[in-house]
């Protein structure tokens, strides 16, 4: 039960900006932005650092709505999705997504959290500056909406989650 | 100060009103936040970023501003970022 009347059959993230309209436009915006603008990172690989993020933080919507979308953008290869999510270092992704990846879930824990050497890793695999910019503000940015989600407890079909993930 | 972690940011400011700032800031030789460096990287995302960050700590609510950098001011607090 959301902690705060919201309207039904909206979930997560959708019923507060059905909530909150004014904040909602500007919040959208960024996501847009980070998630689908020019940039070197392909749309698969930001839908799989925002997905990685939302699991980390345990935001059941948002890993499940941008895990679908990653799985979409990867030809439908949810079980790759999945493997991030258990432990992308073994995953079947390239090794300066691994570094990326690694330096979002330090922004996960705390921004202070990214060492020089976790972005020296990333410049090694051939990230751009640019990349691991992207990387970091995804990663925030993912964290704000994740506790926006969960912190006003919004409601979520609980029936999406594949088989392999609830095993 | 400390140089950021990524060189590219904080040599590269796009087009746009931060720019400007960090540009009157160097000029006159004052010291800035290096936020501003983040800010003037990518002017799309901050452009969405100042519209929420406005509408949350400006916009209609019954909170009074003050009352709202306080959650701001303890939030960051805790998360242990002094700017």
């Amino acid at each position: 039960m959301p902690h705060i009347p919201l309207a039904e059959g909206l979930p997560g993230i959708r019923g507060l900006f059905a909530f909150r309209p004014e904040t909602a436009k500007p919040l959208c915006e960024l996501a847009d932005v980070l998630l689908h603008a020019p940039g070197r990172l392909t749309p698969g690989e930001r839908e799989l650092i925002a997905t990685y993020v939302s699991s980390q933080n345990d935001c059941y919507y948002c890993q499940t709505a941008h895990g679908a979308i990653a799985a979409h953008h990867l030809g439908g290869n949810e079980q790759l999705v999945l493997d991030v999510k258990r432990d992308f270092e073994r995953a079947g992704i390239s090794d300066k997504l691994k570094a990326l990846l690694a330096i979002a879930g330090n922004v996960q824990i705390g921004g202070k959290n990214v060492q020089p050497e976790d972005v020296e890793r990333a410049r090694q695999q051939g990230a751009t500056d640019q990349e691991i910019h992207d990387t970091v503000l995804i990663a925030a940015a993912f964290c704000m909406y994740n506790r926006y989600v969960d912190g006003l407890a919004t409601w979520a079909p609980q029936d999406v989650l594949t088989q392999a993930e609830r095993t | 100060m400390k140089p950021m972690f990524l060189p590219e940011v904080e040599s590269n400011p796009q087009p746009g009103p931060t720019t400007d700032l960090i540009h009157i800031a160097q000029s006159a030789g004052a010291e800035y936040p290096k936020i501003w460096h983040l800010f003037g990287y990518r002017p799309q995302a901050t452009t969405h970023l100042g519209a929420f960050t406005h509408e949350i700590m400006r916009g209609d609510c019954p909170l009074s501003s003050g009352i709202r950098e306080l959650i701001a001011a303890f939030t960051s607090y805790r998360n242990d970022c002094p700017f």
